[in-house]
C-alpha cells in the first residue's frame, strides 16, 4: 500500500495498517507520534464498530479537539491515518480511498 | 538556596528562598529571612511584597499594611501589593478599601482569581447586609429565629427589582418572602404593575395573621377553605401570578412553602381544581414533565421536602422558572431538531446521554434503544481511546455503513446523533448540527 501518497498531504501525521488484534503491518509516521499506540486504537475502536454496530467492513472518522482520526477496514487489514483537525478532511478521505482502491 | 545564601549573604535570593518558606507553611523562617535580606537589600521591592504577604499569613495586618503601603507608593501597579492590600483591608473589615485594591488588582491582571474571589465574596457581604436594615413593618412580625438563619444562608441573588421596590411593596415581599419563599423569586422575574395597589392592603392584613409557625402562617382555616371554594376569585395579595389556578395553588403554599413550588410551574393541578374554568385558562400545551414535576396532593402533605433548606430548594425554582418559559426542556429541542431532519437525506436522529440512556428520539425505529447504548458504547470507547493516546477527546464522528451513516456529535454529557443515508454530505450535517448543538447545551445544560 502507497502510504506515501496520503503522509505528503498537508497537516497529515501520518497513516498506517494494523491487523485485527493491533499489531502494526506497515506505518509512516512524523517524528514524535507512536505509531503502534495509534494502530492499536484503530484496532480496538474497529472491533468495537464491528461488534457494536454488527459492520462488516467497519469505517470511520473521529474528530478530536486536536486531530482527525480516519480508520477504515480493508481485507489486508485496518487502514488508519491521523492528520491535524485544520487539515483538509475531505482530500484526505478522498485520497484514503483512491489509495485503498489501488493497494 | 538556604546554602547558597549562606554563602553569598548579599544575594537576592534570600525573597525566593523566603517564597519557598512561606509556600510550606514556615511562616516565622520566611519573615527572619525577608528582614534581614532587606537590611542588606533595603531597595528590593519584590522582597517587601512577600514580606508583606508574610505577614499577612502570620495574622499580622498591621505590619502587612504598613510595608504594603509603603510598597504601593513605589509600585502602585504591581498585582501583588494590590491584591495584598485588598486582602488585609478585607480581614480589617475595611470593605471599600479593599474592593478598590481588589479592583486595582483586576485591572493590571483581569484573570486574578484571588481578587475575583474577594469582590465577590465582598459584594455577597453587602447583598447579605441589606436585609437586615429592614423596615419598621419588618420588625413588628415576629419571625422565627430558625427562619432567620435560614434567610441568612440562602444565596441571596442580587435581584435589581428588590433594590428598586418603594418602601411598602418591599414591606408586602419581605412578609412574603418569610412566608413563601417561591413566591418573591416569580415576582422578581416578572413584577406586574397591576398587583401594586393591593399590596398596601396586604401589608396591613398579613402582620396580623402572621405567626411564629410556618405552617399557621398566613390565612386563618376558614379563609383559606373559603378561597378554595372560589379558586376564580382573583386575589389582591397575589403580586406575580396571572391566573387564577396560581392563586389557589398559592394559597396552599402558604400552608406547606415549600412543596409547592413545581405547582406554580404545572399549569394542571386537577385534584384541586376541578372546575370548568379552570380547563378553559390552562395553557394549550401541557407536556409529560410538566407533568412530572407536579406532586399530587397527598403527596403535598407528606413532611419529605419540609426539612429541606431554602438552598436545596432554590435551584428547583430556577428549573420550574425556565420551564415555564419554554414549555419543556425537551419540547425547545423539537425546533431545531425539526431543521435537521428537513434534510433529505437524514433518515433520523436522536439525543442520548454519554452513557447510552435515551433522551430524545426523532427516528422511527423499534430498536431505538438498543441503537442508542450501541453508538454511545462505541462513542465513549473511542473518547477514551483518544484521552490514552493524546490527552484528547472526542469531539465528533462519523461511522460508515454500507446501508446507513451515523454522525455523531459530542455535546457535554450528550451526544446527538444523526442517521442518514450512505450518500449524504455529512459535511452539510456538521453545519446543522453545529448550529443545533448550541441551542441543545442551553437547554440539557
Amino acid at each position: 500500500m502507497k502510504l506515501n501518497s496520503i503522509i505528503k498531504l498537508s497537516k497529515v501525521f501520518g497513516a498506517g495498517l494494523v491487523s485485527n488484534d493491533g499489531f502494526i503491518i506497515d506505518a509512516q509516521f512524523t517524528i514524535g507520534y507512536d505509531a503502534e499506540k495509534f494502530g492499536a486504537t484503530a484496532a480496538r475502536i474497529v472491533n468495537r464498530i464491528r461488534k457494536s454496530l454488527d459492520v462488516e467492513k467497519a469505517s470511520a472518522i473521529f474528530y478530536t479537539q486536536k486531530s482527525v482520526f480516519f480508520i477504515r477496514e480493508t481485507e489486508e487489514g485496518i487502514f488508519f491515518a491521523i492528520c491535524h483537525k485544520d487539515a483538509n478532511i475531505g482530500l484526505i478521505k478522498i485520497k484514503i480511498e483512491q489509495t485503498l482502491k489501488k493497494k | 538556596m538556604a546554602d547558597e545564601l549562606k554563602i553569598d549573604s548579599g544575594a537576592l535570593i534570600f525573597a525566593t528562598l523566603a517564597d519557598v518558606y512561606l509556600s510550606s507553611g514556615m511562616i516565622d523562617e520566611a519573615i527572619l529571612i525577608l528582614k534581614d535580606g532587606l537590611v542588606r537589600n533595603p531597595g528590593y521591592t519584590l522582597a517587601k511584597i512577600i514580606l508583606g504577604r508574610a505577614y499577612y499569613m502570620n495574622g499580622d495586618i498591621n505590619e502587612a499594611l504598613k510595608i504594603l503601603q509603603e510598597v504601593y507608593a513605589e509600585a502602585p501597579d504591581s498585582e501583588n501589593t494590590n491584591l495584598y492590600l485588598g486582602h488585609c483591608y478585607k480581614k480589617l473589615g475595611d470593605n471599600e478599601n479593599a474592593l478598590k485594591y481588589y479592583e486595582a488588582t483586576l485591572k493590571i491582571n483581569p484573570e486574578n482569581s484571588e481578587a475575583k474571589q474577594g469582590i465577590e465574596m465582598l459584594k455577597a457581604a453587602r447583598v447579605e447586609e441589606k436585609p437586615e436594615t429592614v423596615t419598621p413593618e419588618k420588625t413588628e412580625i415576629t419571625v422565627p429565629a430558625e427562619e432567620k438563619e435560614e434567610e441568612k444562608l440562602t444565596p441571596t441573588t442580587p435581584e435589581p427589582t428588590e433594590v428598586t421596590i418603594p418602601t411598602e411593596e418591599k414591606v408586602t415581599e419581605e412578609i412574603k418572602a418569610e412566608e413563601t419563599p417561591i413566591e418573591e423569586k416569580s415576582e422578581e422575574v416578572k413584577p406586574e404593575p397591576e398587583e401594586e395597589k393591593p399590596t398596601e392592603e396586604k401589608a396591613e392584613e398579613k402582620p396580623e395573621t402572621v405567626t411564629p409557625e410556618k405552617t399557621e402562617v398566613t390565612v386563618p382555616a376558614e379563609k383559606k377553605e373559603e378561597e378554595k371554594l372560589t379558586p376564580t376569585k382573583p386575589e389582591p395579595t397575589e403580586v406575580t401570578v396571572p391566573t387564577e389556578e396560581k392563586v389557589t395553588e398559592e394559597i396552599k403554599a402558604e400552608e406547606t412553602p415549600i412543596e409547592e413550588k413545581p405547582e406554580e410551574v404545572k399549569p394542571e393541578p386537577e385534584e384541586e381544581k376541578p372546575t370548568e374554568e379552570k380547563a378553559e385558562e390552562k395553557p394549550e400545551t401541557v407536556t409529560p414533565e410538566k407533568a412530572e414535576v407536579a406532586v399530587p396532593a397527598d403527596e403535598k402533605e407528606k413532611p419529605e421536602v419540609v426539612g429541606k433548606t431554602k438552598e436545596e430548594v432554590l435551584p428547583e425554582i430556577g428549573w420550574a422558572e425556565k420551564a415555564e418559559k419554554q414549555e419543556t426542556p425537551l419540547e425547545a429541542l423539537d425546533a431545531p431538531m425539526r431543521r435537521l431532519l428537513d434534510i433529505k437525506t437524514v433518515k433520523g436522529a436522536f439525543i442520548c446521554s454519554r452513557d447510552g440512556l435515551l433522551i430524545q428520539n426523532y427516528y422511527d425505529r423499534p430498536d431505538i434503544e438498543e441503537l442508542c447504548a450501541l453508538i454511545a458504547s462505541v462513542i465513549s470507547d473511542a473518547d477514551e481511546s483518544f484521552k490514552f493516546l493524546q490527552k484528547d477527546s472526542l469531539e465528533r464522528g462519523i461511522i460508515e455503513k454500507p446501508d446507513e451513516t451515523i454522525c455523531v456529535v459530542a455535546t457535554g454529557e450528550s451526544l446527538l446523533t444523526v442517521i442518514t443515508e450512505p450518500k449524504t454530505k455529512p459535511g452539510l450535517i456538521f453545519v446543522y448540527a453545529r448550529k443545533i448543538i448550541e441551542e441543545i447545551k442551553e437547554i440539557l445544560e
